[in-house]
């Protein structure tokens, strides 16, 4: 009896694991795919973090939690190590010559500090206060930024 | 700070980004908690987020689903299978309070699993089968030359002696 429900449980478990990876298993490759700018490895950082997922499954079904925020957050931390190693300094180079960092209609409409701060913060894990030093800028001037790109995909929708 | 301002912060939006530090998480979870607008906003945030990770989704490839729940088979079937838990009580013995600590918090008695004997692939046995074979049609044939050579001598001394009786 114990060990039937155990499975019941198991595969409840795999089901929702499913459940989550067929909601939001290609918006976080994407969101990989930008960090890493790497198919294979992007795909092994998303297998690498729904095989995590069966260990924080009530963390999901807790009230107010979303899903894919929670999903992206565990990426963030997987992927820390890996933008540690490889800490591209280019980007400032590149607003600078108009070039987007990402290419995507929401950050095309983002001003160089903008995306600057935007970019640092969602796909290379930076703190506010490292943009700020950065960008040689005040981390309230920093929050300001950020909220503006949030007014921008917003607007975009 | 009023909660307006709060909201409009950004604090909020750092947090969402992960880019929060402990002290900004800490206040956060306080004030969605206390106020529901601080609640709706971040639910907002999110959904923002959502829409642009949508935007930028890449579709993974057909097998990698089945790599993942191969994946979680296994960790479940390896729970399922989980040595009993080993309680100090058994043992007072300081060398096993070294021992490895696991993730789980369990600890397990480290046990030597070295085997005297070694595993092949079962197609080794039909070459050891043709490596007999051969030896014993080699063995046969080393026997039987050289009886035809011991039969050769003994021809080739019987006839030097006949040789040697002529020439008398």
């Amino acid at each position: 009896m114990q060990l039937q429900t155990s499975g019941e449980v198991s595969g409840s478990k795999l089901l929702s694991v499913n459940n989550l990876y067929n909601n939001y298993a290609a918006m976080l490759l994407g969101y990989i795919f930008e960090v890493v700018k790497n198919r294979g490895i992007a795909e092994q950082y998303l297998i690498a973090v729904f095989n995590d997922v069966p260990n924080q499954i009530e963390e999901f079904y807790k009230p107010g939690v979303n899903a894919f925020c929670r999903l992206q957050s565990m990426a963030r931390k997987k992927l820390a190590g890996y933008v540690e190693t490889t800490n591209d300094n280019s980007a400032p180079d590149a607003v600078q010559n108009n070039v987007f960092i990402v290419k995507n209609k929401f950050i095309q409409q983002m001003t160089p500090d903008q995306q600057l701060v935007f970019c640092g913060a969602h796909w290379h894990g930076k703190p506010i206060s490292k943009i700020a030093a950065e960008l040689q800028k005040t981390e309230d001037e920093i929050r300001r930024l950020l909220k503006e790109c949030f007014t921008i995909i917003r607007a975009a929708k | 700070m009023r909660v307006e301002d709060y909201i409009e912060s950004g604090i909020l939006e750092t947090f969402v980004m992960g880019a929060a530090s402990d002290d900004e998480t800490k206040e956060l979870m306080f004030m969605k908690a206390r106020f529901p607008e601080v609640d709706e906003a971040l639910q907002q945030l999110e959904l923002d987020m959502e829409l642009l990770a949508r935007n930028m989704a890449i579709t993974p490839p057909p097998n990698t689903w089945g790599k993942i729940e191969q994946e979680i088979n296994d960790i479940i079937l390896r729970d399922k299978t989980n040595p009993e838990k080993f309680t100090q009580k058994q043992r007072g013995n300081d060398d096993f309070n070294q021992s490895k600590q696991y993730n789980n918090g369990h600890q397990y008695i480290e046990v030597e699993a070295e085997s005297s004997h070694m595993k092949i692939h079962k197609n080794w046995k039909w070459v050891l089968a043709g490596i007999f074979v051969l030896g014993k049609i080699f063995l046969a044939c080393a026997i039987y030359f050289y009886l035809e050579n011991r039969q050769a001598q003994q021809q080739l001394q019987e006839l030097k002696t006949e040789l040697k009786q002529l020439k008398k």
